[in-house]
């Protein structure tokens, strides 16, 4: 009944009103009642912000009841309202789904990005300041198999790790069968050992070791003592690539959530000739960083709408999914995140994927 | 920047056909005194980049608010249509209320907002690529023969259709034909209608009914995506204001349908007269698609210029006309939030200064009666 209503009052803003959804029309009157009120997004407030080590952060955050409860390792997108703008990261949930119904709260736990856009704001936030998250997703669960699990983290990989031993301890699933976690950061990072440590204690069979690379070597090293396992891979694509690798030539099972680092725009990618791999329709073009978009795509003989050619009439404007661009115009870099382009004004400065 | 490689030949050749006379520059106002373009151009970027600078949480929230404003007029409006039976003054309240409504809705919100003003705020519902208006005209076309064409080609004739709208003779540019003698009550016509002269603008400048058709055109969007966008449309907003909306009043339909009526026609005439003296005061000039070839970023800053005109007003008239008062701003910066450009003005205004330039602006009446002026004198030969 609920969602005919719903479906109805959707019809009539989109054919009577030009909105997408009912919600979305009446979005800034409910947001004088409700603050970060939006169409698409839930609700949290924000509980609490701190330190964990020099750089790793702590975000406690209520969400709104209607929230749906995640399943331990899946992560939220988390948005907020930064000078005007709706800036959004992904941040996997670092505590279980059963912290979450009894205490009705969910931790964040991020590495703040020394020249990022919002994890070096989160400090700013005040208790009980309202933000938007999105439903759980993602599929890095606890996986469905008998064998022995091997979990290999690496930095901020950890949080999956973390909310999939606070559940699994609290529903004895780790009595079945051992689980060893290789725990890898630079030295003096590492972050929530003494949680690792009452873990430990709670469940004889949950054993881990805390690594540097720089003085314990590389993940490969330590493989090969668990090919009975199924290892759950998540951290920087280059550890990612070595956990695949090394499982492809063992033939053993792997789930993995591999990240990219924010990307890192040098000087030189400014001016030397770069090319980078451009995602739009499911199709993956090579672009380089010295013409514009559009020429590129029109080169591809893509279909693309454009106009006055130097981003003044907005024909020619896109969604870009991800990635970074630089304006023609100004010089100016975009966000990484998924924002409005203008296809006549925008060069490449990393990989795009695009929606046309 | 070259503007002219970057369309097809067809609108200027349309505007031939209509002038049947060469293109010639018959201004008696251009000014003689040429800018430093480069510098120019220099100026008016870093008044830009000041500003873009100061962009953020403020304009987010004074949008939102005038995007509140809007719901609470609309909706207190057309509640206060219905009550009408127990005091006349509650409906003439309603009818003002809405008009006000579909003014904000229009020119603040819509045309900003489809401008991109906002899209730096990533919010799914003002942004330029989702907001749709709340007139007959369809967004998309609107965006290319306004945003594109005008925006880009301003006051070029032959380039910009905006240019007395296929509709009326405003400059010697075009031969003066007998329909001109009463293009006053055309003029009159058009602004009772504006928002379906708005609407039938490219279907009209497409030939997509009436009209020869043209050989080897390129079009953006076929005539029948054009029809269909334009019945659709319009047919919703029909339906919306006279026959849902009455139809809910129950035995006050007539208050409401009425009501509606002139709501949309006081928008109407608001839209119609702030953009006409924004374009067609006497003092604005034309260009020939030639001047345009190859055409600086200066030179454009320039064209932009010369081919818009301010109107002098307090908040709220600025507010109301969606800050289209400030057109020779909006020209130079489509993109920058409007409100942004009360504070930018009085740089622009010094800038030009500088360069000699006639920095067009005027009282209402003074716009307002030079506007009929110059089309009352240009229904002669």
């Amino acid at each position: 009944m609920i969602s005919t209503l719903k479906l109805l009052l959707d019809k009539l803003a989109d054919r009577f009103l030009h909105y997408g959804s009912w919600k979305g029309y009446w979005e800034v009157l409910m947001q004088q009642f409700k603050p970060a009120w939006r169409d698409g997004y839930f609700r949290a407030r924000l509980v609490s912000v701190k330190n964990l080590s020099s750089d790793m952060l702590e975000v406690l955050l209520k969400p709104e009841v209607s929230w749906p409860t995640h399943v331990a390792g899946q992560h939220i997108a988390l948005t907020i309202e930064l000078d005007g703008k709706l800036t959004t990261r992904i941040f996997t949930i670092a505590t279980g789904a059963n912290t979450h119904q009894r205490t009705k709260h969910i931790r964040l736990v991020t590495k703040v990005k020394a020249h990022g856009v919002l994890t070096p704001n989160l400090h700013s936030f005040v208790p009980n300041q309202w933000v938007n998250i999105s439903a759980p997703m993602g599929k890095f669960v606890w996986p469905t198999t008998e064998k022995p699990l091997l979990m290999i983290a690496g930095g901020s990989g950890i949080t999956p790790f973390i909310a999939m031993l606070d559940d699994a301890i609290n529903n004895a699933q780790v009595n079945h069968r051992p689980v060893h976690l290789l725990y890898f950061a630079k030295p003096n990072e590492h972050v929530l050992l003494n949680e690792l440590s009452a873990f430990s204690k709670r469940c004889e069979n949950f054993t881990y070791d805390v690594l540097t690379k720089q003085k314990d070597g590389d993940v490969e090293a330590y493989l090969s003592y668990f090919a009975s396992a199924h290892w759950l891979v998540c951290g920087p694509h280059t550890m990612f690539d070595q956990v695949e690798r090394c499982a492809k030539m063992i033939n053993v099972p792997v789930s993995s959530e591999h990240f990219a680092a924010l990307p890192v725009v040098s000087n030189t990618s400014l001016t030397q000739n770069e090319t980078f791999a451009l995602v739009h329709n499911g199709q993956s073009f090579t672009i380089d960083n010295q013409q514009t978009l559009l020429l590129q795509l029109q080169q591809a003989e893509q279909p693309v709408t454009y106009g006055c050619g130097m981003g003044i009439c907005h024909q020619c404007q896109c969604v870009k999914k991800r990635g970074v661009v630089r304006d023609t115009r100004t010089g100016e870099l975009s966000d990484s995140a998924e924002q409005l382009i203008q296809l006549c004004v925008s060069q490449a400065v990393t990989d795009l994927e695009i929606q046309l | 920047m070259n503007t002219s490689v970057a369309i097809d030949k067809q609108h200027r050749e349309e505007a031939i056909e209509q002038a049947h006379l060469p293109m010639r520059d018959t201004s008696a106002t251009r000014t003689e005194t040429k800018p430093n373009y480069e510098l120019l151009a220099a100026q008016l970027d870093e008044i830009k980049a000041d500003i873009k600078q100061k962009i953020g949480a403020e304009d987010a929230a004074y949008i939102r608010r005038i995007i509140l404003i809007q719901r609470i007029c609309e909706w207190s409006g057309r509640l206060f249509l219905m009550l009408g039976f127990i005091q006349p003054l509650l409906w003439v309240i309603g009818v003002l209320s809405l008009a006000t409504a579909k003014i904000l809705d229009n020119m603040e919100i819509g045309h900003n907002v489809m401008h991109g003003q906002y899209d730096w705020m990533n919010d799914k519902n003002i942004n330029s690529k989702r907001y749709e208006w709340d007139i007959a005209c369809d967004g998309a076309s609107w965006n290319r023969v306004h945003n594109y064409e005008h925006h880009t080609y301003t006051n070029i004739i032959g380039k910009d259709r905006d240019f007395g709208y296929g509709l009326l003779r405003l400059s010697n540019d075009f031969r003066w034909r007998v329909k001109n003698v009463w293009q006053f009550a055309t003029y009159i016509a058009l602004s009772i209608l504006f928002q379906w002269g708005v609407s039938y603008h490219e279907m009209a400048a497409e030939r997509v009914f009436f009209g020869k058709k043209k050989d080897n055109r390129k079009n953006q969007v076929t005539h029948s995506e054009l029809k269909q966008r334009f019945f659709s449309k319009g047919a919703r907003q029909l339906v919306k204001d006279y026959v849902l909306f009455p139809l809910l009043a129950g035995p006050f339909f007539l208050w409401v349908l009425v009501g509606n009526l002139i709501a949309n026609l006081l928008r109407n005439l608001w839209t119609s007269t702030i953009i006409f003296c924004g374009h067609f005061t006497g003092d604005v000039e034309t260009f020939k698609e030639e001047d345009c070839v190859n055409e600086t970023r200066g030179q454009w800053y320039y064209r932009q210029a010369l081919g818009s005109s301010n109107i002098k007003g307090g908040k709220l008239f600025h507010v109301l006309t969606g800050h289209l008062s400030f057109q020779i701003e909006h020209h130079l910066f489509p993109d920058i939030p409007a409100k942004r450009y009360r504070e930018m003005a009085p740089k622009v205004q010094a800038v030009f200064k500088q360069h000699g330039m006639h920095y067009n602006t005027g009282s209402f009446l003074k716009q307002y009666a030079s506007v009929l002026k110059r089309i009352i004198r240009y229904s002669f030969p």
